[in-house]
């Protein structure tokens, strides 16, 4: 009997290994999480994380539906997911803030302009700004792109440099953030916004406070002295304090090599 | 979802452009019938380039122009800028709902043929299904209509307008229509989500159907900690289209959160009209309640405590000798415990008094029940009332098996 409990112990265990992490949410952080992922799991062989996209909008759902183990985000939960959460599952979640994100703000390398401030960005967002030529640049029109509305990235803009205003009718809706900065690679008058880690052949616009204010691109100096002034944390949510695999795959992340990925991936560590 | 209807898009209309692209060719470059007559090339060597013409009628392989290509693109640039104003408008549209399909053993079920009245109710039925459209075009006004059908009709349960001001992060709303009365936590928790399958006997009584017609303003601040909720209403319900007294009612709740421990007090200020047995034209009674509740999620990893009690006064049924209203009472609690993220096991305890005034004839009921969350939309619930009536105590407990999907 003694031997068959131990038999089954033994075809249990592995499977009970098996079982994987899951972590879903934002797009912004889809290419980092993968990467962290990537690198605990070489040291780590039994536990196994999988990485998975959608928005972080998506992601809390699926915590709060207990579909996925960490949510992915690129905002702070909000208070009405925090409730559905308390109601779900008696917890109000727990946050981990993995790296700081400075939201930036792509331009095609031959437009002339090379500094926004915060007000004409929402203006230029919002429709009031429609010609490059009425920011400093040439006489044509500006053609927006954004991002779906279940993006934390879209919401951080809309909340933080639109003051929760609605986007244009005009803005083109991409998904993904690495969409956004392609179709401003190859549109000459195009803007778009999102995580420094895809700025890939485009520019960043220095970004003003407001008219007095100097432009300030982002980098890891700028973001953390807090003078760029749209920055953000990136989070990994999970439905309880982390325990087990879990805690071992975000202390991880959070120590020198998993905070070395982050800095690689072009985001900024938050140690 | 757009990239998706882009793609159909691009899918629908790439085979028609390949068929323009053909009569294109076809029209300009079809060979005479004498070079029709020479001999195909050998379908075997297709491959290979061959300076065979097409025979008449096959299209010629010639690559289009550049601008050829340009116009096309641009064409089906048009085509699908259209196609994403209307995913565009599609997309303010959000439509949600449940269905609950349950089996009711109830003790009380005799035999009866006359269904209108029927003692029996131990059956199958549908016991809510319902579809939420909203519409959202901006963030400062939505549209939202809720219908509910089930196994004993359709009914209206949510239709209501709200504006919401952009000035300040308050975010102060106002609604208008019909919708829920802003008392309490267990009212205004969806039937969705909630963990036993009725609402305790005390918000049934007090606030039946749990929803009225009026106005309301809401606001949520101090750091999204503190939120409010005051409303207008009819003081009626839903139940009838007409409101019978000309005085409206006063009903709001403040609520504030520490985290993991949310508080609230609620007050509700009203009058109702009840033919009495001296006036067929009917008296005005008070219609009076206070209440507090609270929801906290406990450091016992998944324990969630909830609970809320109700005191007022109520007005007594038609045709009564009384002058005046009632005292009553009623609280409920639970306790949920959460065991991984498929399983929940519930207890609920509530009490409801008629009538303070009247010793020993409160109602209680225990109601523990078992949730199986089957995947992430739909779940099992079982669930058992064992109801003690302190007056008399008939057979009168009820076990409820339901399945709910929700999208």
């Amino acid at each position: 009997m003694k031997k068959l409990i131990l038999l089954l112990a033994a075809l249990a265990l592995p499977l009970a290994a098996q079982k994987p992490i899951t972590v879903k949410g934002s797009d912004t952080m889809v290419i980092m999480n993968a990467r962290l992922a990537e690198a605990f799991m070489q040291k780590n062989p039994s536990i196994v994380i999988q990485v998975t996209g959608g928005g972080s909008g998506v992601g809390i759902a699926a915590l709060i539906n207990g579909t996925t183990d960490i949510a992915a985000a690129s905002r702070p939960i909000k208070t009405s997911e925090v409730d559905k959460l308390k109601a779900r599952f008696a917890t109000p979640g727990f946050a981990t803030p993995i790296a700081r994100d400075g939201l930036s703000v792509y331009l095609n390398e031959k437009n002339p302009v090379k500094e926004l401030t915060l007000a004409q960005l929402r203006d230029i967002y919002t429709g009031k700004i429609t010609n490059w030529k009425q920011v400093g640049g040439g006489d044509a029109a500006i053609i927006l792109y954004s991002r779906e509305n279940s993006s934390g990235t879209y919401t951080y803009f809309k909340d933080n440099v639109l003051m929760g205003k609605d986007f244009s009718p005009r803005a083109q809706t991409l998904q993904g953030t690495a969409a956004v900065v392609n179709a401003v690679a190859k549109d000459a008058n195009g803007i778009g916004y999102g995580g420094a880690a895809y700025a890939k052949g485009i520019r960043f616009a220095a970004v003003k406070k407001d008219d007095k204010s100097p432009g300030v691109l982002p980098s890891l100096e700028t973001v953390r002295n807090g003078s760029y002034p749209i920055s953000r944390f990136l989070y990994l949510y999970s439905r309880a304090k982390p325990s087990g695999a879990m805690k071992q795959f975000i202390d991880w992340a959070l120590g020198p090599e998993g905070q070395a990925i982050v800095t690689k991936v072009g985001y900024f560590p938050v140690k | 979802m757009k990239v998706k209807l882009l793609m159909i898009a691009l899918f629908v209309c790439l085979p028609m452009l390949a068929d323009d692209a053909q009569e294109f060719v076809a029209e300009s470059q079809t060979p005479p019938a004498a070079q029709a007559e020479q001999v195909p090339p050998d379908p075997e060597k297709t491959d290979e380039p061959s300076d065979v013409p097409p025979a008449e009628g096959e299209p010629a392989k010639e690559t289009p122009t550049l601008e050829e290509l340009a116009a096309r693109v641009e064409a089906l640039t048009e085509a699908l800028t259209e196609n994403r104003n209307t995913t565009d408008l599609l997309s303010k549209m959000k439509l949600s709902g449940y269905i609950q399909a349950q089996y009711v053993n109830d003790e009380r079920s005799l035999n009866e043929l006359n269904g209108a009245n029927t003692r029996n109710f131990d059956q199958f039925s549908i016991r809510r299904g319902r579809v939420k459209f909203t519409y959202q075009f901006l963030p400062t006004s939505k549209f939202v209509l809720q219908p509910d059908v089930t196994s004993s009709g359709v009914s209206l349960k949510d239709g209501y307008v709200e504006f919401t001001e952009p000035w300040t992060t308050w975010k102060h709303t106002l609604t208008a229509g019909q919708f829920n009365w802003p008392f309490g936590y267990e009212i205004m928790y969806s039937s969705s989500q909630r963990e036993v399958p009725e609402r305790s006997r005390v918000v049934r009584t007090l606030f039946p159907g749990e929803r009225d017609r009026g106005v309301m303003l809401s606001g949520l601040g101090l750091n999204e900690r503190f939120s409010y909720r005051v409303a207008i209403v009819n003081g009626t319900g839903t139940a009838q289209a007409f409101d019978a007294n000309k005085r409206k009612d006063v009903v709001g709740r403040i609520g504030y959160s520490f985290g993991a421990f949310d508080f609230g007090a609620s007050v509700y200020r009203g009058e109702d009209l009840v033919a009495t047995s001296t006036n067929a034209r009917g008296l005005e009674f008070d219609k009076e309640r206070t209440g507090i509740d609270f929801q906290w999620a406990t450091p016992v990893p998944g324990l969630g405590l909830r609970g809320e009690y109700i005191t007022g006064q109520q007005a007594p049924a038609s045709g009564t000798t009384r002058s005046e209203s009632q005292d009553v009472r009623g609280w409920y609690f639970y306790a949920i415990q959460n065991i991984g993220t498929r399983h929940q096991v519930v207890v609920r305890a509530d009490e409801y008094d008629p009538d303070t005034d009247i010793d020993n004839n409160a109602v209680r009921t225990i109601n523990p029940t078992y949730i199986f969350h089957w995947d992430s939309h739909s779940k099992v619930m079982f669930s058992y009332e064992f109801i003690r009536n302190q007056a008399s105590d008939p057979d009168d407990d009820v076990f409820t098996l339901r399945y709910q999907y929700a999208f």
